[in-house]
């Protein structure tokens, strides 16, 4: 058991949609603790709540029910803009469409974040230079999103993921708008962000990606099982 | 990056809808910048003509325009009397007339009075003459030379009668015409384009117009004393003098903005309030469409960190760019624009030469910089309420599966 | 030629018409006027009141008038500003009123005298022989006296109309912009399913006209339906019957005959920065 203290801790998350047709709910008693270093995948069905999952995870939303602590403060009590700056210093974010924006450059994208952080330009130009390294996009710096192909893109959105050194990264299918190849470069990277000491949580279909996770985890219809667990309902 | 710079970097994202933008922002913003101008243009213009007369005062019978009421009767005396106020400086009689001007065609020595040779007569003591200026010749003496009254006429008339000074000229109200000398050429600060104009004295006035009263006036200007100012001479002349009508400058300046001017006014104001409308019209749909078609980036921002203040800014910022940009060129394209209307306004039949409909002033480009502030802040209202109420794992997850 | 009538501008103040003391003894034979419905609010009359009306700022040789009744002055276009304070009265008491008692023509003087022709088309050319005939005279077709005037102030309107016309085209092209940039991709889509620009364009010009359409409508109606409460204000600001706006089937039709083009042009030309692309650009997200 690990001594050290979680990042994430959710005990019985439940979270309901009012529907005109009725309450649909998408999440129902799920506990999960993440901690430092962890990389964990999670897989289930589409609607099952992986996405509702990460949001809560990610500060992006709330529950319904049950307790989050994130580095060991509620949540539920935090308003919004200090969810806000949470998301900012301790979370990164990588979507399945990546979401650079259009009109600024790799650099400027992955620059972006650390100046909302409030980092010094200096010690900005260092970070993002070493991060376009790190990605192995260094060559492709001053180009625009448009300029980039689907791979390179999302390469730019983890290395902005990283740029504010979080200590948790939420990936919601990374690698769903890549093919086969390109798909296990950005596994590949997931894996070398979690070796050097980021906790990761991967939402994903992509049982290639979901099997380089130390822990697996499946959901179905808004309950976390561990992949055993479910095989065997 | 500040919230400038990436307002910036969004607009240059759609360059063309952009420049359609900034190209509205800067008509409207021009029209609405004439109409600034417009709303107070004839004040400050006529502020200024009647202030290069040198005589911040007027003294009238009654509260009826001059030359178009009752004259003041016992002229000379009641000059006289306020000219012993301390507080005044100096006090003009003047009257106005209009007579025919006799060709000294052989048909009976008969005035021929068609419109265009009409002459508008102003005649005022000898002794400071602000109504008119010189401009060749000389001024009036009391009686010319052979005891022949003398004239100054303004260009128009110079021109169309081929007069020059040394003519002689032949005027009157009715048969028979008396011979003038003209004395000078002058420029009218009231004349109206083409209008033919002459000043004369005021015993001048009586060999124009035999059948007129004597020792009335239709207006006394008065100056008042640098040091006193004019409501005090004003208050001063009302004490001595209660039965006249005694105007400052700013009193006729008031009486004209409730009465003669006030269309224009009115006319700025209804342009003025559907340009603003017109503007916030234009940035409220392009900043919405541009948020609308964002959403998903919006949500990312926000999921990644980015504070409802900070996306708030963003907008503003987009909002004062576009309304900025098009606020500036609106400047010299609203004085271009304003100089073309004033030109057309200006063929007005009867109106002062010199007299501007859009005047420009500090205080319109302050108003303007103001109204675009305003305009520019609540155009970014809506978006902003838009992209600061956007409910993100909702809005992530919606363009997901989009 | 009798001119029955003459409008008497009365100054204000003390030339007012002060009230006759009640029962004054000449009051019931005194002459008639009739006073302007602005005269009669501003100074409290009612028909059948007796007034005194003078010439003289001091009211002296004031002279005793019984007000017969009250009249709405045609409104003029080129003084609508000003207070209509005014009075009828007959010509023989005006000149009583008025004229100097040491000078004998002015009894039998005027200052103007209206002429009613049988046709008034004939007007300018009776003006001219007339102003031939008595060259002392100043003679002006009523019709054309403020023509001047309203050619210039209809001038600025229009100048004012081409403003917000560019303005308005600058908004209408963001539009269509907006629109076209929309349907990028459906664009691009049917470019590659073989549909050629023509058919493209064809269809963002009938969509312009559409839009263009309707707006130009909306457009009149809003003005038509609105121009009640725009003559209404300033009727009301300014006291006076005129009428300040009226859309005309003329206006309403130039508004759509100049709208309507404007819109197919804004159509073609946003759908074109889209055309000329490659199809491979307009489906790239």
């Amino acid at each position: 058991m690990s001594a050290r203290a979680a990042i994430v801790e959710a005990r019985g998350l439940a979270k309901v949609y009012p529907m005109p047709a009725g309450p649909v709910e998408a999440l129902r008693e799920v506990s999960l603790t993440v901690e430092p270093g962890d990389y964990v995948a999670i897989s289930g069905p589409s609607g099952c709540g992986k996405s509702t999952l990460l949001h809560l995870l990610g500060c992006v939303d709330t529950p319904t029910s049950g307790s989050l602590l994130f580095e060991g403060r509620p949540v539920l009590a935090l308003r919004e803009e200090e969810r806000s700056r949470i998301r900012l210093r301790r979370i990164g974010f990588v979507f399945q469409r990546f979401y650079l924006l259009p009109m600024l450059t790799a650099w400027e994208n992955v620059e972006l974040v650390q100046s909302e952080a409030g980092l010094p330009a200096a010690e900005r130009r260092a970070r993002t230079r070493e991060l376009l390294t790190y990605v192995g996009l260094a060559d492709r710096a001053g180009h625009r999103p448009s300029q980039l192909s689907g791979g390179e893109m999302q390469r730019v959105a983890i290395a902005r993921a990283l740029a504010n050194r979080p200590g948790l990264v939420l990936a919601d299918e990374p690698t769903g708008e890549l093919d086969e190849e390109t798909g296990e470069q950005i596994a590949d990277l997931f894996d070398r962000v979690n070796a050097d000491g980021t906790a990761l949580v991967v939402v994903t279909h992509n049982l290639a990606l979901a099997g380089r996770a130390r822990r697996r985890l499946a959901m179905r219809s808004g309950r976390l099982a561990e992949p055993a667990a479910v095989a065997a309902t | 990056m500040s919230p400038l710079q990436f307002a910036w970097r969004s607009l240059s994202r759609q360059p063309a809808r952009a420049w359609l933008g900034l190209t509205g922002m800067a008509v409207v913003g021009a029209l609405l910048f004439d109409m600034l101008l417009l709303s107070r243009g004839l004040l400050v213009s006529f502020r200024d003509l009647l202030e290069s007369t040198g005589f911040d005062i007027r003294v009238t019978a009654t509260e009826a325009l001059p030359g178009m009421g009752p004259a003041l009767s016992d002229a000379a005396s009641t000059a006289e009397r306020l000219r012993g106020l301390p507080e005044l400086a100096d006090v003009v009689p003047v009257r106005f007339g209009s007579v025919a001007l006799d060709d000294g065609d052989a048909d009976g020595g008969g005035l021929r009075g068609a419109k265009r040779r009409g002459l508008a007569i102003v005649a005022s003591e000898p002794r400071r003459r602000a109504e008119w200026k010189v401009v060749q010749g000389s001024d009036l003496a009391e009686r010319g030379p052979g005891g022949r009254p003398e004239i100054v006429v303004n260009r128009a008339f110079a021109r169309e009668e081929k007069v020059e000074p040394g003519s002689l000229v032949r005027l009157g109200s009715a048969p028979p015409a008396r011979e003038f000398r003209v004395a000078g050429i002058v420029e009218f600060p009231f004349e109206a384009a083409g209008e033919r104009m002459a000043g004369v004295t005021l015993a001048g006035f009586l060999d124009a117009f035999p059948a007129a009263r004597r020792d009335e006036a239709d207006l006394l200007l008065v100056a008042s004393r640098p040091a006193v100012g004019a409501e005090a001479a004003v208050a001063a002349i009302r004490r001595a003098r209660p039965d006249l009508h005694t105007f400052s400058i700013e009193d006729v300046l008031e009486r004209l903005r409730q009465a003669e001017f006030s269309y224009f006014r009115q006319v700025s104001v209804v342009l003025a309030t559907i340009a603003s409308f017109f503007a916030l019209l234009l940035v409220t749909t392009l900043l919405t469409v541009s948020v609308n078609q964002r959403l998903g980036e919006v949500a990312a921002l926000r999921a990644l960190g980015f504070s409802r203040r900070r996306i708030t800014a963003d907008l503003v910022a987009e909002s004062a760019l576009l309304v900025g940009g098009g606020g500036i060129v609106a400047v010299p394209l609203g004085l271009a624009l304003a100089r073309a209307l004033d030109s057309i306004l200006r063929r007005m039949p009867d109106l002062p030469q010199r007299l501007h409909f859009f005047v420009f002033e500090p205080r319109a480009l302050a108003l303007h910089a103001g109204f675009l502030v305003l305009a520019a802040l609540l155009a970014a209202a809506y978006p902003v309420l838009l992209a600061a109420r956007l409910p993100i794992a909702a809005t992530l997850r919606k363009e997901s599966v989009s | 030629m009798s001119v029955r009538l003459l409008v008497l501008f009365l100054a204000l103040g003390l030339g007012a018409p002060a009230r006759a003391a009640a029962g004054a003894a000449s009051g019931s034979e005194a002459p008639e006027i009739l006073v302007s419905r602005g005269l009669l609010r501003e100074c409290g009359l009612s028909p059948g009141d007796v007034v005194m009306l003078s010439a003289d700022p001091h009211g002296a040789d004031a002279r005793l008038f019984r007000v017969a009744g009250v009249y709405e002055p045609v409104p003029d276009p080129a003084r609508f500003t000003a207070k209509r304070l005014e009075a009828r009265m007959h010509l023989p008491d005006l000149l009583a009123l008025t004229a100097d008692p040491g000078e004998a023509a002015a009894a039998d003087a005027v200052g103007a005298i209206n002429i009613a022709l049988k046709d008034p088309a004939d007007a300018p050319a009776f003006a001219r022989e007339l102003a031939a005939r008595a060259p002392a005279m100043s003679v002006v077709p009523a019709a054309a006296a403020d023509d001047e005037h309203f050619v210039i102030i209809e001038r600025f309107h229009l100048a004012i109309s081409v403003v917000t016309m560019i303005g308005s085209t600058a908004f209408l092209l963001a539009l269509m912009v907006i629109r076209a940039d929309e349907r990028r991709e459906v664009a691009g889509l049917l470019r590659l399913l073989g549909l050629r620009r023509r058919r493209i364009l064809a269809q963002a010009l009938l969509e312009g006209l559409a839009i263009a359409s309707a707006g130009a409508v909306f457009g009149v109606l809003f003005a038509a339906a609105t121009q009640g409460a725009v003559n209404a204000f300033f009727q009301w600001r300014y006291d006076t019957t005129l009428v300040f706006v009226r859309v005309t089937p003329a206006i309403a039709a130039r508004c759509v005959a100049l709208a309507l083009p404007l819109g197919v042009m804004a159509g073609l030309m946003a759908s074109w920065t889209l055309l000329r692309r490659p199809v491979l650009d307009l489906l790239r997200r």
